[in-house]
């Protein structure tokens, strides 16, 4: 089962340091470390808000929790940065509820409700050396 | 049906898109299909990871079976011994906790009915049933909590 993985930066300037990570098809054990790799060289940027969008997402275990839960970290750390979910399919949202998982991130019904939130809420730190 | 798997992810998958497909054929609810799957991708995943040491040379046994009652996956290993069921579910994660462990055992117990573990000989035999029920596979679920939504 593959995984597309599409990585785009927010052209809003209002969401500036904001990315979008699109995953279509399964993450799972074999699928996971390409995320990883590309998820850790998008983060070597001044990336301060990571969208995850799952609506093509049909499966996920805990390969892949483990890979949002490293997300969420290195978001943390940047100083008020936040991993997000947006347009969760149900059995993903399942997985999610079963674990419990990942306290500090954010799950949205869909782009409309997480513009709304980034709308409202502090500007996190951008990343040590770009200018505020 | 009998699988045999070497202990790599993709011979993982190979086996969970098997099972995908004889479940589907079975004409199981995709609902329980999901649940399998992510149950012998969980289970076949800890076996490649530490029983075999991702060593390709060696091979892991999974068994499909589907009876009136229940669907029956069966690992075996010939692995160190190890008994999955003996671990103990993790806790609601805090804000600074670490890296997630044990959530795939976790997550196997939820969406299979019973596991069982035994020693054979030099093997590792894992068990996972789940109960072909559609009242009970709902009557397990509908108490979950619900997840956060629009911050």
């Amino acid at each position: 089962m593959p995984l597309s993985i599409q990585i785009q930066n927010n052209s809003n300037p209002a969401h500036a340091g904001a990315v979008t990570i699109k995953l279509i098809g399964s993450l799972d054990t074999e699928t996971a470390p390409e995320l990883e790799r590309q998820m850790t060289s998008c983060l070597a940027g001044p990336v301060n808000d990571l969208v995850f969008d799952l609506a093509g997402l049909s499966f996920v275990s805990s390969a892949g929790l483990r890979l949002f839960q490293v997300a969420r970290k290195q978001m943390v750390a940047r100083g008020g940065g936040r991993a997000s979910f947006i347009n969760m399919q149900p059995q993903v949202e399942e997985v999610f509820v079963i674990i419990q998982s990942l306290p500090g991130i954010g799950v949205f019904k869909d782009l409309e409700a997480l513009d709304r939130y980034l709308a409202t809420r502090p500007r996190p730190n951008l990343w040590p050396g770009t200018q505020k | 049906m009998t699988l045999e798997l070497h202990a790599t992810p993709a011979e993982v998958m190979r086996g969970v898109e098997t099972l995908q497909d004889f479940a589907r054929a079975q004409g199981l609810p995709e609902r329980t299909i999901f649940g399998l799957a992510l149950a012998l991708e969980e289970c076949g995943s800890n076996v490649v990871n530490h029983a075999l040491q991702r060593d390709a040379q060696k091979q892991f046994q999974v068994v499909i079976e589907h009876t009136h009652h229940a669907f029956v996956i069966e690992l075996r290993d010939g692995g160190p011994e190890f008994d999955p069921t003996a671990a103990v579910d993790r806790k609601p994660q805090a804000e600074d906790d670490d890296l997630p462990g044990g959530w795939g055992i976790q997550l196997v117990r939820r969406y299979t009915d019973e596991i069982h573990y035994a020693r054979d000989g030099n093997e590792n035999v894992l068990r996972l049933i789940k109960r072909v029920n559609p009242s009970a596979d709902e009557k397990k679920l509908k108490n979950e909590p619900k997840p956060s939504t629009g911050h």
